[in-house]
């Protein structure tokens, strides 16, 4: 490697230097949807309530960081001031306008194996080839369900006050614990819902799953005899 | 020629590399944390295993001689020998250390018997040590930390091909996952610097509360290249290449899931570097079952949560050692892809 032809600093830049872009940590052709979820992500990043960034920054720096992400959302989230934003830092930096030559946003560098954010928040990518989700074949099961929804990013008191089920019901559906949950229609109801919620197809999910309610419900019950 | 301790945690060697027969060496992954009780050893243990089952040739090594029980998760009785025998230079040899697990693919060098006064190895034994490591008949050496971060710790973790770092959704967790790589962070990117000025100002900067006011490595940075252009290239170059790999383990919500972009944001935010996300492991009590009955949860329980996670892991793992294609097992008709 030779070190002297390297450009300096590498590209590194401290949060200051950054623009609405890098902190965010997004391309420039980023595009709404994106954008939401690189907020939604880097808000939780660093939120006081947030695991990740306390012991590494205090109060004040963590402050100083959320206001940058509010602004570069601010900006970019509205089409118009995202665009004279544009023309603004390729005007200042002399690079192509946003599309032409978009920078490498960093989850575009992370190599093949790193798990991405698309595999876990990417909706649309369900069913697509190669996402990890689509690997686990076969029919679903209640921890198969459960695996589902981490994937995704949902709480189980999400999806209970999207769908109004009971938190207990749905974590029953995943621990199939069939003893405890109402007749198979209802469970259906739950099932098709759940799956709805987190962005499965129910059709996918349900002959599956209903066929272990079914077995585990028509299985005879172990008889009592009294002993006297 | 010193053995290069500013090689490691980069992104691992293309697989025409790896691939190139007879002239390859085994490829190092480090299993680090910080903390003690986060499942460095559970996680060493099953990802040898579950990457063992695809068919490659694996070498599990607990380098954790004052804490030594990566054999019994893998359900070895405690070894007369151990690598402690390298270390006091009992033995120079460490194929003569290597003992058979029940599955054929998957050896291990324990660290049991360590002499507890002098458990760590001095820096040139190290170096042995290291070189010993990548010249063994395997594909893959997985190597089990101890917690804190010691000098040899930081140097198994640094000269390891890609550095593992464990990590649970908790606070005391993750603020000693940060400490360990800080420690490795700089001890790295002292080691990359030339000049004794810069040295030395690498050394006052691990000092948080140092009089410079060096705060980020950003500050030092800019340091660096205020006293020579040169070692700040170098330095920033060091940055890049420094990438360590998190997993989270013992998940039990979709929040705890996102621990690991947001520490990931947090490493490139304040360190300036990037961070993979290699992926997390549910809290499953199989999980601790399977400990206490000394088969990893991989063997036990392939099909629960934690097993099937821990595939993808090493499925992940083995895709970067086989230019992305997992290699299946044909010896025992399984295959754990």
């Amino acid at each position: 490697m030779d070190i002297e032809n390297l450009p300096p600093s590498q590209g590194l830049k401290a949060l200051p230097d950054q623009d609405h872009y890098e902190v965010l940590e997004i391309g420039r052709d980023a595009d709404a949807e994106e954008i939401e979820r690189a907020y939604a992500l880097t808000c939780a990043a660093y939120s006081p309530e947030g695991l990740a960034a306390y012991s590494v920054y205090d109060d004040q720096d963590a402050a100083a960081i959320r206001d940058r992400v509010e602004e570069a959302f601010r900006v970019l989230s509205n089409a118009e001031t995202r665009r004279v934003y544009d023309d603004k830092i390729c005007e200042d930096q002399g690079s192509p306008p946003p599309g032409a030559e978009a920078p490498p946003s960093p989850l575009a560098q992370a190599p093949e194996e790193s798990l991405l954010e698309s595999e876990l928040l990417d909706v649309e990518s369900i069913g697509s080839p190669g996402s990890d989700i689509e690997e686990e074949s076969g029919d679903f099961d209640g921890s198969k369900l459960r695996r589902a929804r981490l994937r995704r990013g949902f709480e189980l008191e999400q999806i209970a006050d999207i769908t109004k089920i009971g938190a207990a019901h749905l974590r029953r559906i995943e621990d199939e614990e069939f003893s405890d949950l109402p007749a198979n229609v209802y469970v259906r109801g739950f099932v098709t819902a759940y799956a709805t919620t987190i962005g499965l197809e129910p059709e996918r999910v349900l002959p599956g799953y209903m066929a272990r309610v079914e077995a585990a419900r028509t299985q005879p019950r172990p008889r009592f005899r009294y002993r006297g | 020629m010193p053995i290069d301790m500013t090689r490691g945690t980069q992104p691992a060697a293309g697989p025409s590399a790896f691939a190139e027969a007879g002239a390859r060496e085994a490829r190092i992954l480090s299993m680090g944390g910080g903390k003690g009780g986060v499942g460095k050893t559970f996680m060493t243990a099953n990802l040898a295993l579950a990457l063992a089952r695809m068919g490659l040739r694996v070498v599990a090594v607990d380098a954790d001689l004052e804490g030594a029980n990566l054999h019994t998760c893998l359900g070895v009785r405690t070894p007369r020998n151990s690598l402690a025998d390298f270390v006091a230079q009992r033995e120079d040899d460490l194929v003569k250390l290597l003992v058979p697990t029940h599955h054929p693919n998957l050896q291990i060098i324990a660290g049991t018997h360590a002499n507890l006064a002098e458990a760590q190895p001095g820096h040139l034994r190290r170096v042995s040590l290291m070189r010993a490591l990548r010249k063994l008949p395997a594909d893959i050496v997985l190597l089990d930390l101890g917690a804190g971060s010691h000098a040899a710790v930081l140097d198994y973790f640094l000269v390891a091909d890609d550095g593992l770092l464990v990590v649970q959704p908790e606070p005391t967790s993750v603020e000693n996952a940060y400490t360990f790589l800080r420690a490795a962070f700089y001890r790295r990117l002292r080691l990359a610097m030339v000049g004794h000025d810069v040295r030395s100002l690498v050394s006052q900067a691990m000092d948080q509360r140092n009089e410079r006011g060096i705060r980020t490595p950003f500050d030092l940075l800019r340091e660096i290249e205020s006293i020579d252009p040169l070692e700040g290239r170098r330095f920033a170059e060091t940055m890049r290449r420094f990438r360590p790999r998190i997993i989270i383990n013992e998940v039990r919500t979709a929040e705890d899931v996102k621990l690991g972009f947001a520490i990931s944001s947090v490493c490139r935010k304040y360190f300036g570097i990037e961070v993979d996300y290699l992926g997390y492991v549910n809290f499953d009590e199989a999980a601790r079952q399977s400990v206490a009955a000394r088969t990893p949860i991989v063997e036990s329980r392939e099909g629960s949560d934690a097993a099937i996670y821990l595939q993808r892991i090493a499925k992940k793992l083995a895709g970067a050692s086989n230019g992305g294609e997992p290699v299946m097992d044909n010896a025992d008709g399984s295959s754990s892809a």
